[in-house]
């Protein structure tokens, strides 16, 4: 698959290049079409990996990943690179979109079929956020959640897999609402300072 | 930026207002907060720039989760036609792998349509762009074949070969050409007057270039302009502003293949 991608006359930008994506993406907001190919190489397979896991269907993660790909391009010209990588702002479009349509194909189930969505939805839910460590294949990443308690831990795989508000998980683990926030909060800044990000 | 060595930094920042939204920030990040708690954080990004930049600092975290994933091969192909306007964005995305190289991409036809969609964007961000040249010299031409226009015409109706293309105008009214070599007869009747500040222009259309070739004057109920056109050219009008445009502004009201 990543053979055919790289066979197209545009040069291909990787994430890793951030000037040639940058550039690509200053180009696409003054219309260039020609340089969203490059684009689409670069930042796709973050935006579809990031729907995936909230998702975790491909055809609904296809789906998100192509109307963040368009949302790319229409906003392009909003990409602002000294505040974000590319990669950063792709995700943050891509979960906010996965989310909400994971929120409104619950509230829909809710309506429909009140009962079901409760039992069948939670438990897969929980399933995976149980076997979620395994999966970071960033190794950083991986150490990082180690060094987190486990009530933090839970807390922010949840939050990123589980895609639940401080309320439902809060809910969801029997845990007083603060409790679960500061879980939250101080899991993130653990890690955030476990990977050393540092826009300061 | 992901191997710089945490300095243990972080307490009294992270713990400053915990009831102005900060404390809410990381959940933000993660998208784990309800409505309320959303705008509580909005106002607090508005005010704050200090926030903002706490606030990518945990996108960026929350980013380093992402494992990335190859999409299905044929939504590269999908993707660039809803946006170069071959189909409508909204369109669902296959739905899963069609084995459909990547690189086979429609670009040429989705190239042409795009042009119009895309026309109106692309023209606000192109104010600075020079008239090329060869627009000016051919509006000072426009004026010259009028009085040739004639002759011309004489010898497009006596032309064997000479085709006859006719479509009906978005809006009203109806359109034709005479192609006869590389010379158009274009031909408008029966066109809605334009309002005082829009005029009827015309363009030639050639694969990615888009070429002025000047305003239909329709004092006249039938209004008529020589232009030149190779074959496989199309012949297109808008409504442009008063005077005309560079490039279009709007979509074609009528389109005739030369």
């Amino acid at each position: 698959m990543s053979g055919l991608r790289q066979t197209g006359p545009v040069p291909h930008v990787r994430t890793s290049e951030p000037d040639a994506l940058d550039a690509a993406l200053a180009a696409c907001a003054e219309g260039d079409s020609d340089a969203f190919g490059p684009v689409y190489d670069a930042l796709s397979p973050s935006v579809f990996g990031a729907a995936l896991a909230v998702l975790r269907d491909r055809d609904h993660a296809a789906e998100v990943t192509q109307e963040v790909m368009v949302e790319v391009w229409q906003t392009a010209a909003r990409f602002d690179a000294t505040r974000a990588s590319a990669r950063t702002w792709a995700i943050t479009m891509t979960r906010r979109r996965a989310i909400d349509r994971v929120r409104s194909e619950q509230s829909r189930r809710a309506r429909d079929q009140k009962d079901l969505d409760a039992s069948v939805v939670g438990r897969e839910r929980d399933t995976v956020a149980e076997t979620v460590d395994g999966r970071f294949e960033r190794a950083a990443v991986r150490d990082c959640l180690e060094s987190l308690t486990e009530t933090q831990r839970e807390a922010v795989v949840r939050a990123y897999y589980g895609e639940r508000t401080y309320r439902e998980v809060s809910e969801d683990l029997g845990a007083a609402l603060p409790t679960v926030k500061s879980r939250i909060r101080d899991g993130l800044i653990r890690l955030r300072d476990c990977l050393g990000v540092n826009h300061g | 930026m992901a191997d710089r060595t945490s300095g243990g930094r972080g307490d009294v920042r992270d713990l400053r207002d915990p009831g102005e939204g900060w404390d809410l920030l990381p959940a933000y990040a993660l998208d784990a907060v309800d409505d309320l708690e959303r705008r509580q954080v909005e106002r607090l990004l508005d005010a704050d720039g200090e926030a903002r930049r706490a606030l990518d600092e945990f996108r960026e975290t929350v980013g380093a989760f992402v494992v990335d994933t190859e999409p299905p091969p044929g939504l590269r192909a999908a993707t660039i036609a809803a946006i170069t306007g071959d189909v409508p964005a909204e369109a669902p995305a296959p739905a899963a792998d069609q084995g459909r190289p990547a690189d086979v991409v429609p670009i040429e036809r989705a190239r042409r349509r795009r042009r119009w969609s895309v026309v109106a964007v692309a023209a606000a961000a192109v104010v600075a762009v020079a008239i090329p040249t060869t627009v000016a010299v051919q509006a000072r031409q426009e004026q010259s074949q009028l009085q040739a226009q004639s002759d011309r015409v004489a010898q497009m109706l006596a032309d064997p070969d000479a085709r006859l293309v006719t479509s009906q105008v978005t809006g009203g009214g109806e359109a034709s050409a005479l192609v006869s070599g590389d010379d158009v007869l274009f031909t408008a009747s029966d066109l809605p007057a334009a309002s005082d500040d829009q005029d009827y222009q015309l363009w030639i259309v050639a694969g990615d270039d888009i070429t002025s070739a000047g305003l239909l004057d329709t004092s006249d109920d039938s209004s008529q302009a020589l232009v030149s056109a190779a074959a496989g050219e199309v012949v297109a009008m808008t409504l442009e502003p008063a005077g005309g445009s560079e490039q279009p502004t709007s979509d074609p009201i009528v389109t005739l293949q030369a």
